[in-house]
């Protein structure tokens, strides 16, 4: 079989995105209910605070004083 | 060696000090019998991680020298005392009350710790905690390396958290006082379950230096002890400012209570939803007559609201960026699987996902927050409300079941706790009576540095209930 350069170039580069893959992995373990919960505590906690609006000029309470 | 009886293990610290300079029995005399009764009775409540016998009797008979050439270094002086496990002290394991942290050891005392040893109190133990503070959020009791902390009142119950040794401990009269810490509800929970007196200081009011960082801006040390007068004894000793503590407000506490104001200057802004509604059927009498009490005295209790702030997820937004940060090499190590508590685990791993902007957006907020809650202290000087709406819960109840039914309308006081700890407000826990045989308290909270002011009500409440002076059956 004559190869030419053209023919060459397409098996070189889907050889590199082959070998670029990740290899199989494991199928997913079932995702952490507790971590889901967690996570949706956060999201939870971040919809209540979207719910009040903040002035812009406010800065963060950094060198937080009591 | 002189006898030393269960009364004195429920004495105050003034009776202590004045036993030890009467010669009635050594600093010594006494270590021995506390570092006794702590190792004793210390695990039937998991309430000592680490018991100090030997460093105690050295620092106890350095006291006795100096007592013997009546070198007086206050009323602590000779105190036998016991510290959450989360403050340094140097050669010692310090293990935060988690597996990851079980080998753990400091080169270097925390300043609490360096303080209290220059007045010359003596460290008998560390007790135990709930593992990292519970800054993960917990689900059950038992998440701790010391197992779950159990009440003196009834085994079988919590003795709250974190600083569940701390309030155990002092509850039955395993030291005379201790020192714990609250970053949201750690002291006022621990304090009112077991029915002791406790004071959560202003922030930045006591150094942090040498404490587990679990959030560098709502973190707080402070006093377990029988009695608000103790409370501001121990208090007078370890505030302070501290350049190894960035927080640290540069202010010092002298206690003087007899320049508090008269108690029938004092407005005492409430809910009454909190004592009719909130609290639990069983505990309602004890409030009531623990209002009936404040109100004899002459203060005046008016009806307040809270600014509507959604601030327990503001704390925890705020706790959730600062602890991951702090955590970051447990989590990512994976080291974190170690912990006891499942929740606490993947509440420390979702905080490493928590977005830059919701922390911020949760500090602006704080500050908003901060001058709102500034406004209600105009029209009143101190807040009051349960210190927890019940009793202790059972040692194997789940502590995110919800208390079932219909919630009231009225929010009441519900928040007081993040409120007061996303504003760095002091809170003082009194014991007000019982429910079912079990403690419940009242709590006290002031603008920042009314410690005297609390402290004054406290004292004035004591002189007219015995509350704080009841024993666990056992002890």
């Amino acid at each position: 079989m004559k190869l030419t350069r053209r023919k060459l170039a397409t098996v070189l580069v889907s050889a590199t995105a082959l070998a670029a893959q990740p290899p199989q992995s494991a199928p997913a373990p079932a995702p952490d209910s507790d971590l889901q919960t967690a996570r949706g505590r956060q999201q939870a906690n971040a919809a209540a605070l979207s719910r009040v609006p903040i002035p812009m000029a406010t800065e963060p309470a950094f060198q937080f004083k009591a | 060696m002189a006898s030393i009886g269960t009364d004195t293990f429920f004495a105050s610290l003034s009776e202590l000090n004045a036993s030890l300079k009467a010669r009635e029995f050594s600093a010594e005399d006494l270590a021995r019998a506390v570092s006794q009764r702590l190792q004793q009775l210390g695990p039937r409540y998991n309430a000592l991680a680490l018991p100090l016998h030997q460093e105690a009797l050295r620092q106890a008979k350095e006291v006795d020298k100096e007592l013997k050439r009546e070198r007086y270094r206050g009323p602590l002086q000779g105190i036998p005392y016991g510290v959450k496990d989360l403050l340094a002290f140097a050669g010692q394991p310090t293990t935060w009350g988690a597996k990851p942290y079980a080998g753990q050891v400091f080169d270097y005392n925390a300043t609490v710790i360096e303080k209290l040893s220059a007045v010359g109190a003596v460290l008998a133990g560390k007790l135990s905690m709930v593992e990292l503070a519970g800054g993960g959020g917990y689900r059950l009791p038992s998440a701790s390396l010391t197992g779950p902390g159990l009440n003196p009142w009834d085994r079988t119950r919590w003795s709250g958290g974190s600083s569940s040794g701390s309030a155990a401990a002092v509850a039955a009269g395993l030291v005379p006082f201790a020192i714990g810490s609250e970053t949201s509800g750690s002291i006022v929970t621990p304090a009112s379950f077991c029915g002791i007196t406790a004071l959560r200081p202003t922030y930045g009011l006591v150094s942090r230096h040498g404490a587990m960082a679990l959030s560098w801006t709502l973190d707080k040390l402070g006093p377990f002890a029988h009695s608000a007068e103790d409370c501001g004894l121990i208090l007078h000793e370890i505030a302070g400012g501290d350049s190894k503590d960035p927080g640290s407000a540069g202010k010092s506490f002298y206690y003087t209570p007899q320049y508090a104001r008269p108690m029938k200057d004092l407005r005492v802004g409430y809910a009454p939803a909190d004592f009719a509604e909130w609290a639990e059927p069983s505990t309602r009498a004890a409030f009531d007559a623990a209002l009936a009490v404040l109100k004899a005295s002459g203060m005046q209790l008016m009806e307040t609201k809270l600014p509507d702030f959604p601030y327990g997820a503001a704390l925890s937004t705020i706790l959730a960026g600062e602890m991951g940060s702090i955590f970051e090499p447990l989590i990512s190590s994976g080291k974190v699987d170690e912990l006891a508590d499942k929740a606490q685990i993947a509440g420390l791993k979702a905080s490493l996902e928590l977005p830059a902007k919701d922390y911020l957006k949760a500090m602006r907020l704080r500050r908003v927050m901060q001058k709102e809650v500034g406004r209600i202290f105009a029209s009143v000087d101190v807040l009051i409300a349960p210190g927890r709406a019940g009793i202790a819960s059972k040692i194997d109840q789940p502590l995110d079941r919800g208390a079932g039914g219909t919630p009231p309308k009225d929010p009441g006081f519900r928040a007081i706790i993040p409120m007061g700890n996303l504003a760095g407000l002091p809170a003082l826990v009194l014991p007000c009576g019982f429910a079912e045989n079990m403690p419940v308290a009242l709590q006290v909270v002031g603008v920042p540095f009314a410690e005297n002011t609390l402290l004054a009500i406290g004292r004035e409440f004591q002189s007219h209930t015995d509350w704080h002076k009841r024993r666990p059956p056992a002890a």
